[in-house]
């Protein structure tokens, strides 16, 4: 056994009783070397001195004191905990604006060119002579021209021609 | 009262129940303080902390581990961050610490009392210049007498980790003294 060894042992000794067999080639080197005996002497003197002496009591009234702090604290935390939530919300908002930002700065919305009428309603697959079927099924002629008026004007309003 | 019940009703604010549990474990927590910063009214105050840091995290603990360890936790987590703070109050081993210490022993005689304060005194002093990860497991099993186990639950650290570290921690301490010791002139009964 070296002196390494012998150091890791009589550590691991201080906490668990060793095996008779580790404590064999323990105590025959130990024997053999002053070194290592002094150090079990110097690491014994240490732990001893190192476990407390009697530890004083708290303070006195420890209960009441804490109990007391408690109750302070509890006051105050309402208002933290608002001050906390309005930084975070602020912070949050920034973050979202920045992302927005950004998000548009890199990816422009493309313009979506205006679909003429035809286009609009092949595209939504509605037959174009629905609007004018009431129209056209009038047998006054009229009727049919008044219609066809009113038509028109409310196609300008609308803005189509 | 059964402690889950306590825990309970502490956790829903009710003041009477916390205040059972500070009775169950003013001591251990204080003990643990005491064994940081070797300083009644410090301690003291550090324990109220943690009882304040533990009363307010209730809500969060659920009861995965015991209460017991849980504070713990809190209480080496608050202590380590008190020694960061007061790192650089640290104070040299004088003859005054040394007779703030002296405790009386009816069985021992001055001359022995006053000796092994001086001897306690040195090692503390050299403790406390440790760095932190070797401070807190040489508190925690050394001086409160801890088992690897609950070292290991408390530190959430493998009990290989926390053999490695104590044996490298105890090392560190012999090391430092000695060299103090020798820096000194005199081997102060060690």
């Amino acid at each position: 056994m070296d002196c390494k060894k012998a150091e890791r042992f009589l550590l691991r000794s201080y906490d668990t009783p060793s095996g008779p067999e580790e404590k064999a080639e323990l105590r025959g080197h130990l024997e053999k070397c002053p070194a290592c005996r002094k150090k079990d002497v110097e690491y014994r003197t240490i732990l001893g001195l190192l476990r407390p002496g009697p530890v004083p009591e708290p303070l006195p009234y420890f209960r009441e004191r804490l109990l007391a702090r408690i109750r302070e604290k509890e006051k105050e935390i309402p208002g933290l905990f608002g001050l906390k939530l309005a930084h975070r919300a602020v912070a949050f908002c920034l973050a979202v604006f920045f992302v927005f930002g950004v998000g548009i700065l890199l990816f422009p919305p493309e313009e979506t060119p205006e679909l003429s009428q035809a286009e609009r309603l092949f595209l939504q697959n509605e037959n174009p002579l629905t609007e004018t079927a009431s129209l056209l099924n009038q047998n006054r002629a009229e009727d049919k021209n008044m219609m066809l008026i009113f038509a028109s004007v409310d196609d300008r309003k609308a803005g189509r021609r | 009262m059964d402690e889950k019940e306590l825990i309970r009703r502490s956790q829903g604010g009710d003041g009477e129940a916390f205040g059972v549990l500070i009775e169950r474990y003013k001591g251990k927590v204080f003990s643990l303080a005491y064994g940081f910063t070797r300083d009644r009214t410090a301690a003291d105050d550090l324990a109220q902390e943690v009882f304040i840091k533990a009363y307010f995290s209730l809500p969060r603990f659920k009861a995965k581990s015991e209460f017991g360890t849980w504070l713990y936790r809190i209480a080496v987590n608050h202590a380590k961050d008190y020694l960061r703070k007061n790192r650089s109050r640290l104070r040299d081993v004088s003859i005054e610490d040394v007779g703030e210490q002296r405790l009386a022993a009816a069985e021992k005689s001055q001359e022995d009392i006053q000796s092994e304060e001086e001897r306690r005194a040195l090692v503390l002093g050299v403790l406390e210049r440790l760095p932190e990860k070797y401070r807190t497991i040489l508190t925690l099993r050394d001086i409160e007498g801890m088992s690897y186990e609950d070292i290991s639950r408390i530190l959430g650290l493998s009990p290989g980790t926390v053999d490695s570290r104590l044996h490298r921690a105890r090392q560190k301490l012999r090391q430092r003294l000695m060299s103090n010791i020798n820096l000194q002139g005199g081997n102060n009964g060690l």
